[in-house]
């Protein structure tokens, strides 16, 4: 199918504000031409906007939107070769599936439509729903009308807003991977809203993280995860333990830091602070997974290499796969632990003293002068 | 004691029917002295069954004439308050624009006001500029006073409509012009349809404003009006009755029409 | 990984507000309004200054109208007319009350013990506006006439001697006096009650008169603190439709009643199409404007419900 050039989108100095508010700052962003790219944020961080403004349905208070070399940013939505899979999917409901995935063609006065629709109609698996109405299809069936009224058009980009956000959760990881399948097969550039990290890294190769109209960072799914450059990054993108900390020295390639009173290691380039000198305060952070969790007892046991801190189980829930504890420590009043249970330590229940230990590779550094609770649950769940 | 019993669990039923009957009844006595055959010029006691009026309808003077006229001027009336009032909901419900706010309230005005005030001043108008009041005068009069009831129908139903349908359709290359056509109009058509029945139905039906407004040209409820002075014939009763079959009948046959297609669904 | 575009060649910035096509866009709203709007200023707006400017004129039919300031015109046809303008509040507040009375009951049947039969009733209550209301009105001649079943019925039960005592029936007959223009009234406008309180009735939760029950609430109590204060904008909105053209209603005062039950309608129709005294005419119109203006003011004030205008 078309997977011709122009499929690059080019954002320069974009930005949206209505009135006093500003939904988006002035914003420069490349998505490259076939890539899977996710605008992840909470709800009202820009993201939907970002979107819109690439498909024309919203006008820009400053910059361009360019599609390959082409500069769209005046021209209306009728005229710009993108299509949006729509939040609540905004199937005519007045048509049926068939005129539904024939309206682009229509439009563009495609004389006959028939071989495509069936063919668009069979790529998502709906080939014998063409005279049904919208509304007699499930969730999941309608997202699929969705995207094939959008990629029938042959568009150098595909935008989806939140497109998954109406299905249940079982219905919407299998939706996840039929829409990569998809941007497989036919090799058109998506560009994705959502506010669930966990589709964002699922699906795209590119992250932007966007953050109050921002994007705070962007990257490989993975890159972001595992070198977070902010704590919004750290706490929204999965879970983090953010320790506050202090460089007391370096070592090899290695910067040390006191906590509490213990001592922990981080290597210097995974360090995103403003400085890192002696006596810089930063924040020590550490995935929970990460973690291994010793009984007191075994403390002998644990490699010299490795960061540890000394604690006590406050709490432990077990949820299958793993057991997930906070662990109360001096320098850190709940530390998060996830363990895999694969042999469980009978010992490990609440009260019980634990020494933490990883691999200090582990670590990573972010500037002390952010807030330590950015991009925590309470965001997230408001969508 | 299961009868008081029953009548305490049912008490609000027995007045919903009660009040419903209340409703009712009028029209099942309008429909009963269609068949009356008075002695006097009134038709206001049960005398004999006759069904003469039923078969000679338009036995009375002028009065067919009338029911023509009414027919005629809430066709037009509906055809203009409609587009007049359509436009108006469109612009109220998918714009802003500076005034929006003075808009409604000129909208929400001709409902809240009694007829009677509106009819005189109306009148009062017209007398000054020296226009002869007729059916011009009778049909600006009604289109001016369904044309919010219009605005107040479609209104509501864009509103309901989901923005994101129209901009669907921009998305998938439809120009403005034909995203109105293709998607806004056929979106809307429940809420103008149900505007101009409306709309009908209080042109139709209107008598104080029309009084006012249409000097010596005689409507249908201008003819009874004058009939309940000079004495009323009973092909009034049947007309009534006629009107009120037919859409009883038309109501019935769009709901079965209509559960019909759901079934089907 | 940083993404920072180098933009390729001069790329203008783009001025969106001012381009051709916002610009037409801006106009779109303007153009949809005007010729409705305009219908509205012409026939609405005009003849009620028109109006206003009338009711302070003197002269005659013959000689023409002149604005001469004469205010009197109104405390003149306070004065000669005050009678009726308390028949008409009193008449119409009466009405709106049965209607809420009577309405009620029904609304909510419709609305939570109808089942399946819902939308046969509400045609049912929709049903009489397709017969002319002249036509109806007039069939309460028949129904209320003397000696007829309903009035010997009131009679036998000692009712009619009761509603004699207060003014509200003379002797044996229902008929030509306040009692029947009243329920003339409530009569015409009782769908106008019913509608309203229907849709706000059937957005309630069914769950949330279980919930009341569930949480010691006995049926009366769960509708007097769920059930009624949810349908608050229904009644309001109800009371409204009611209340508003019964003030300014002539039809049954003329149809039902005699010269003793007349409301200020009555005196502005004749005043304007028999006595041709424009001026008084447009002066009672005005004062029945303000009368219902202040009352329904006082009204939304204490109802708390402000969102319907």
């Amino acid at each position: 199918m078309n997977a011709s050039s122009g499929g690059e989108v080019r954002l320069t100095g974009i930005s949206k504000t209505y009135g006093s508010f500003t939904a988006v700052h002035p914003l420069d962003l490349t998505v490259p031409q076939g890539s899977f790219f996710a605008l992840l944020g909470a709800s009202g961080c820009g993201k939907t906007t970002t979107l819109r403004m690439i498909a024309g349905l919203e006008r820009p208070t400053s910059g361009t939107v360019l599609l390959g070399d082409k500069e769209v940013t005046g021209l209306p939505p009728y005229k710009r070769p993108v299509n949006t899979v729509f939040q609540n999917y905004a199937l005519f409901p007045h048509l049926d599936i068939y005129e539904n995935v024939a309206f682009g063609l229509r439009r563009r006065g495609v004389k006959s439509v028939k071989k495509q629709v069936d063919e668009m109609l069979e790529l998502v698996q709906l080939g014998g729903f063409a005279r049904r109405k919208p509304q007699q299809l499930s969730g999941g069936q309608q997202q699929r009308v969705a995207v094939a009224r959008a990629l029938i058009n042959h568009p150098q980009v595909l935008l989806l807003d939140e497109p998954l956000g109406a299905l249940d959760l079982k219905l919407r990881r299998q939706m996840q991977l039929e829409l990569k399948r998809i941007q497989t097969e036919v090799g058109i550039t998506f560009v994705h809203v959502t506010h669930d990290q966990e589709e964002a890294m699922t699906m795209a190769d590119t992250v932007a993280v966007m953050n109050a109209g921002r994007v705070e960072q962007l990257g490989a799914p993975a890159d972001l995860y595992e070198n977070p450059a902010s704590t919004f990054v750290a706490n929204f993108l999965g879970q983090s333990n953010l320790i506050e900390a202090e460089i007391t020295g370096k070592s090899g390639g290695d910067l040390l830091l006191k906590v509490g009173d213990g001592r922990l290691a981080l290597p210097a380039e995974r360090c995103s602070a403003r400085s890192t000198e002696v006596g810089t305060r930063v924040l020590a952070g550490v995935r929970p997974e990460k973690i291994t969790l010793a009984h007191a007892d075994d403390t002998d046991a644990i490699d010299d290499g490795r960061n540890r801190m000394n604690g006590t189980i406050v709490d432990s829930s077990f949820i299958g796969v793993s057991t997930q504890y906070v662990v109360s420590t001096p320098a850190c009043p709940e530390l998060a632990v996830f363990e895999q249970n694969v042999e469980r330590d009978h010992r490990l229940i609440p009260g019980a003293p634990v020494v933490l230990h990883w691999n200090p590779a582990h670590t990573f550094g972010l500037d002390a002068g952010q807030d330590i609770e950015a991009g925590t649950a309470d965001l997230e769940a408001d969508q | 004691m299961p009868v008081v019993n029953w009548i305490r669990r049912h008490l609000v039923v027995i007045a919903g029917a009660l009040a419903l009957a209340y409703l009712i009844l009028p029209n099942v006595v309008v429909m009963v002295f269609s068949f009356n055959n008075p002695t006097g010029r009134f038709n206001y006691e049960w005398q004999a069954f006759s069904t003469d009026a039923w078969t000679n309808p338009c036995g009375v003077a002028d009065m067919c004439d009338s029911l023509s006229l009414s027919l005629q001027i809430a066709v037009y009336a509906t055809v203009g308050a409609t587009v007049l009032g359509a436009m108006i909901a469109f612009a109220l419900a998918r714009y802003r624009f500076r005034g929006k706010g003075a808009t409604n309230m000129l909208i929400f005005l001709p409902m809240a006001m009694p007829e009677v005030v509106m009819a005189a001043s109306l009148g009062t108008l017209f007398l000054n500029m020296r226009i002869p009041f007729g059916f011009w005068t009778i049909l600006i009069a009604h289109i001016m006073f369904c044309l919010s009831f219009v605005v107040t129908a479609v209104k509501a139903r864009v509103m309901s409509m989901d923005p994101r349908l129209e901009q669907a359709a921009q998305d998938l290359y439809a120009t403005p012009a034909q995203t109105f056509f293709r998607v806004t109009l056929p979106l809307a058509a429940p809420g103008i349809a149900s505007g101009a029945l409306l709309a009908f139905a209080l042109s139709f039906d209107d008598f104080i404003i029309t009084n006012f407004n249409a000097g010596s040209t005689v409507t249908f409820p201008m003819f009874v009006w004058g009939s309940a002075q000079r004495g009323t014939p009973v092909q009034i009763n049947v007309i009534g009755t006629a009107m009120f079959v037919v859409a009883v009948l038309c109501v019935l046959v769009g709901q079965v029409l209509g559960s019909k297609r759901k079934a089907r669904a | 990984m940083t993404a920072v575009a180098q933009a390729p060649a001069p790329v203008k910035p783009a001025d969106p507000e001012r381009s051709p096509a916002a610009r037409r866009r801006r106009r779109v709203p303007y153009l949809l309004l005007f010729p409705g709007l305009a219908w509205l200023l012409i026939f609405f707006v005009a003849p009620m200054i028109y109006q206003a400017s009338t009711s302070v004129q003197t002269g005659s039919l013959e000689k023409g109208f002149k604005v001469t300031w004469h205010f009197a015109t109104y405390t003149d046809a306070l004065t000669e007319y005050y009678p009726h303008f308390l028949r008409s509040v009193l008449y119409a507040g009466s009405a709106t009350a049965l209607c809420l009375l009577i309405g009620y009951p029904l609304a909510y049947t419709i609305a939570f013990r109808a089942g399946r039969w819902r939308n046969v009733l509400l045609v049912l209550v929709i049903a009489p506006f397709f017969t002319s209301f002249l036509i109806r009105t007039l069939a309460w001649k028949t129904i209320l006439s003397d000696g007829g079943p309903v009035v010997s019925g009131l009679d036998t039960l000692g009712l009619l001697d009761l509603t004699s005592s207060i003014g509200l029936t003379e002797g044996h007959r229902v008929l030509a006096t306040p009692l029947a223009v009243v329920c003339g009234l409530t009569y015409n406008f009782l769908p106008f009650m019913i509608l309203p309180l229907y849709t706000s009735l059937e957005r309630i939760d069914p769950r949330l008169h279980e919930a009341s029950g569930d949480l010691y609430a006995k049926p009366l109590t769960t509708f007097r603190k769920v059930t009624f204060p949810l349908s608050m904008p229904g009644v309001v909105a109800g009371t409204l439709l009611t209340f508003i053209p019964a003030t300014g209603d002539y039809i049954n005062a003329e149809l039902l009643g005699t010269t003793n039950q007349k409301m200020v309608g009555n005196v502005i129709q004749s005043q304007f199409l028999r006595v041709l005294d424009y001026p008084t005419a447009a002066a009672l119109s005005f004062i029945l404007m303000a009368v219902i203006l202040v009352m329904v003011t006082l009204y939304i004030r204490k109802a708390g419900t402000e969102e319907l205008v």
